[in-house]
Formats: structure tokens, C-alpha cells, sequence
């Protein structure tokens, strides 16, 4: 009897010690993890509108988040989004579940303080006011070149095989696929975990909007030409542009080649870049309408 | 019971005598799967060394402290402490690196060398004699995984460090995992003979 006593206050304080040791490691490293997070992230999303190290993004290229929150006081719910303005500042625009103008507020926010959750939510909270509650929901980029709109960029993260998939897909202003790029997951390596392989996420490079609406997953083997010019660039392959675009044109409107032995992962992803894409267009098409009616200048 | 050995003898000792992947024969699951190139071999055998020398000194200090009934639970929270805490300082200030290894950094867990350097050594010695056995074991690990990594990337790939040196691929399949077995067997054998050579010099 002394003896379970003993093992269970010695198990005890060595599970006490562990997570001490591990909690101070994660506060420590937290900080460079997240930033390391936000730059890759960065860097992916350039990469998404064709920029990269060699070719650098443009000065007239400038990159608008909007964020969105979900309101709520008491019974009611509006969809707040914090908007940037034209020249400087933010304005939070509530707008209600059946599409209708709520209000809005000016937020006392910083450019630089508005990538960070917890100076942005307070800001957001001292505006609104007491009484309302909010919860984040996500955030859209939407990429001006000149002043004109050029491309979104949707980060999502919707449910795969084992665990949730996070992407960042690109949308050009006609909601067209321009890239779609696997942040994090958690599929089978091998199996599920080849939806980061370019013969799968660049099948839905180039669909067009009414194209995906009804995209679907086929089973059957991934043609060769199709996917010599999907991993172009990658085995150093000398493909003239007159094919790729010949062979682009060709399976455009085909749907998307499952992955042997991943046709879930594959349906997963589909399934989940639909949602993204029809969701997005959706809510853009209202907050656009309300903001030319109450014309409210944003930056985008 | 403490060792007569020198700080020196024990690291030598962990490298030479007991090296974990070619006398040991322990560990073989990421011998294996993992050392398919010099660099993959190296940047494992950095975090086991890490492991191992952190596990190793925990271990030895607590030693009394630790029931003899519930030592290997012990080991093995001490273990995965040390694992996660790299793991995190990894994807911190490593990110690529950390990209690459993510998944087998997890695995260390799992590692019959920690725990068997744990059993055998670090609950009996000082913290000094663990503290070098553990990098002995660590550096011999990682040299038997860089081993192991340069023989399977030049016949495999034709490449050293990533750099072409002989220009043609021999034998694809040794960067595959079944022939990660040939290449410990051959390479045993291969170390079993120059040893046994040795010894008979010397007696002659």
C-alpha cells in the first residue's frame, strides 16, 4: 500500500516536471514559431499571384485583409467586417444575416497592429461597444494592383481524411482558380499526403467558376501529358508554351484525377475548395453591395 | 557501480565498441527509413544526440528518486519531454530543416537506444559518465546513420551532400527502405572484418 503511494506522488511530480520543461519550451519558441508561420505564409501567398524570389511583386502590388466577425447581442447575430479605408484607418461594417446594413463603426487601429489578434480584437470590442460579443471567424486578402482588384486570396481550412487540411487558395476577380496551395496536414504520407504533390493541387489551376460548381473527382489514371505539364519545372522538363497551354485548354473543364489510393483525401479537397471558393463569392457580392450603398471608400 | 572508464573511453566506447546501429544492432526502424541521403543521417543523428544527452543527464540525476517499479514509464515521459522540447525549438528556429524531419523528430520517442542507454547506464552512473556516454551514443549514431546515408545516396542517387559526383544512378533501390537492411548487413560485415584483420595484427 506504501508502495502505490509512493509511485503515484512520484508519477505525479515527474509529469508535474515534464510539463513544466515543455511549457516554458513552447513560451519560449512560440513567438519565432508564429513568426516563421506569418512570413511562409506571406511568402506562399506571392507565390500564388506568380511572384517570387526572382520576380519580385511589384510597388503598385498592396495586399488588403479584411477580417470577419461574427456579432452577437443578445439573440441576433450580424457578420462584422473590419474593412480598411481609403488612405488610412479601419471601419467595422455590420451587416445582418438577410444581407440588410447594419452599421458601422470607425476602429482606432494602427496598419501594423491589424495582423495581430489580440490588439485587433480589443480595438474592435472599444468600438462596438459593450454588450456585443464577438467571435473571429476568418480573413480574406484581397490583392489591388494600381488600385484595381486583381486576385483574392482565401486562407481555409476545411476537414480531410484524418484531420482538418489548411490551404490558401488564389482566386482571380472572375472567382477563376489562379493556384491553390496545402498549408498544413495531416493525411497518410504516401497516400493522402500527395495532395501537396503538383500533379494534384495544379489540376485546379485555371477552373473557372461555373466549372467548379459542379467539379467532381473521376478515378481514373492521371493522362501522362497532363501530368508532365502539372509538375512542370520540377524534373526540368522542356515543355514549349504552346503545348502547356494546348494540354491546359484540353482538361480544363475536366474534373479532378483522384489520388491512387486517396479518393478520400482527394473528395476532401475538392469538396473543400468548392466550399471556399462559392462561400467567398457569396459573402463578397453583399459586403461589395452594401459598402457602394453606404458609400463607404475602402482600400480595395 | 560506477565505471572505470575514462571521459574519452566512453565517448569512444559509444562510437567504436557499441556503436548503436552496426554492434548494438538497436534502433533499426530509422537506420533504415531514414538514411537514404549523408544529410537526412546527420540531421537525425543531431536530434538523437540532443535526446540522449538530455534524457541521459535527467536520468541520472533523479536516479534515486525514480521507483524501481515505474522506471521505464519514467524513462519514457523523460524521453518525449526532451523530444518535444526539440521538436518545438526545431520548428521555431529551424523551420526548414524542420519541415523535412518533422515527422521522424516524433519518432525519437520511440528510439530503443535512449531508453536501453537509460536502462543499462544513466541509472547507474554519476551525471558526468552519463553526460559523456550520451554524446558517445549520440555521435555514434549519427556516424553510423551518415555512413549508412553516403553508401545508399552514391549507389542509389550517384550523389554526395546533394552534389553529383558520379554522374549516373548504379542501383536505384538502395535508397529504398528494404535495402537499408543489405546496407547495415554488408556494412557490418564489412567493419566485423576490418576489426577481426586488426586483432589478428595485433596478436601476430
Amino acid at each position: 500500500m506504501k508502495d502505490i503511494a509512493t509511485i503515484i506522488f512520484r508519477l505525479t511530480i515527474s509529469c508535474l516536471l515534464a510539463g513544466l520543461v515543455m511549457g516554458t519550451a513552447f513560451v519560449l519558441t512560440n513567438k519565432a514559431k508564429l513568426h516563421n508561420a506569418e512570413e511562409r505564409e506571406h511568402k506562399v501567398m506571392l507565390g500564388l499571384l506568380g511572384y517570387s524570389a526572382a520576380t519580385s511583386a511589384p510597388e503598385s502590388l498592396a495586399l488588403h485583409a479584411v477580417h470577419r466577425y461574427i456579432v452577437t447581442s443578445g439573440e441576433n447575430s450580424t457578420i462584422g467586417y473590419l474593412v480598411p479605408l481609403k488612405g488610412e484607418g479601419f471601419s467595422f461594417v455590420e451587416i445582418g444575416l438577410d444581407g440588410a446594413f447594419v452599421g458601422q463603426q470607425p476602429v482606432k487601429l494602427a496598419a501594423e497592429q491589424a495582423g495581430e489578434a489580440g490588439t485587433r480584437d480589443a480595438a474592435i470590442t472599444a468600438a462596438v461597444g459593450a454588450g456585443k460579443s464577438l467571435r473571429y471567424a476568418d480573413q480574406t486578402i484581397i490583392v489591388t494592383e494600381n488600385g484595381r482588384r486583381s486576385a483574392y486570396l482565401l486562407p481555409g481550412v476545411f476537414p480531410g481524411f484524418k484531420t482538418f487540411v489548411k490551404v490558401i487558395l488564389a482566386l482571380d476577380p472572375t472567382f477563376s482558380i489562379l493556384g491553390l496551395e496545402i498549408m498544413e496536414h495531416e493525411e497518410d504520407p504516401g497516400l493522402g499526403g500527395e495532395i501537396v504533390q503538383g500533379y494534384f493541387k495544379n489540376q485546379f489551376k485555371g477552373k473557372t467558376f461555373e466549372a467548379l460548381k459542379k467539379l467532381g473527382v473521376v478515378k481514373t489514371p492521371l493522362p501522362e501529358e497532363y501530368r508532365r505539364v502539372l509538375t512542370l519545372g520540377k524534373n526540368n522538363e522542356a515543355i514549349g508554351p504552346e503545348e502547356v497551354a494546348k494540354v491546359q485548354a484540353q482538361y480544363q473543364d475536366k474534373d479532378i484525377y483522384a489520388l491512387t489510393g486517396a479518393t478520400i483525401s482527394s473528395r476532401a479537397v475538392t469538396n473543400g475548395v468548392k466550399g471556399i471558393a462559392n462561400k467567398f463569392a457569396y459573402r463578397l457580392a453583399i459586403l461589395d453591395k452594401v459598402l457602394a450603398a453606404q458609400h463607404i471608400a475602402v482600400a480595395f | 557501480m560506477a565505471t572505470d572508464k575514462t571521459n574519452l573511453q566512453l565517448v569512444v566506447n559509444g562510437i567504436l565498441n557499441e556503436n548503436p546501429i552496426f554492434r548494438l544492432v538497436l534502433s533499426m526502424c530509422p537506420a533504415v527509413g531514414i538514411s537514404t541521403t549523408v544529410m537526412n543521417g546527420f540531421m537525425l543523428g543531431i536530434a538523437v544526440l540532443f535526446v540522449q544527452v538530455f534524457s541521459s543527464c535527467t536520468i541520472a540525476i533523479f536516479k534515486d528518486k525514480i521507483h524501481p517499479r515505474i522506471r521505464i514509464p519514467t524513462y519514457t515521459l523523460t524521453i518525449a519531454t526532451w523530444v518535444t522540447v526539440i521538436d518545438m525549438v526545431l520548428a521555431a528556429y529551424l523551420p526548414e530543416a524542420y519541415a523535412k524531419m518533422g515527422i521522424f523528430i516524433k519518432l525519437i520517442v520511440a528510439f530503443a537506444i535512449i531508453t536501453m542507454r537509460l536502462e543499462m547506464f544513466a541509472c547507474k552512473e554519476s551525471v558526468t559518465a552519463s553526460f559523456w556516454d550520451g554524446i558517445g551514443m549520440g555521435l555514434g549514431f549519427m556516424f553510423g546513420m551518415m555512413a549508412l546515408g553516403f553508401v545508399r545516396e552514391l549507389l542509389g542517387l550517384g550523389t554526395v551532400l546533394g552534389y553529383d559526383v558520379l554522374g549516373f544512378k548504379p542501383l536505384l533501390f538502395f535508397i529504398l527502405p528494404f535495402a537499408g537492411f543489405f546496407c547495415v548487413g554488408l556494412m557490418m560485415g564489412f567493419f566485423n572484418y576490418i576489426e577481426a584483420r586488426y586483432r589478428r595484427a595485433k596478436r601476430a
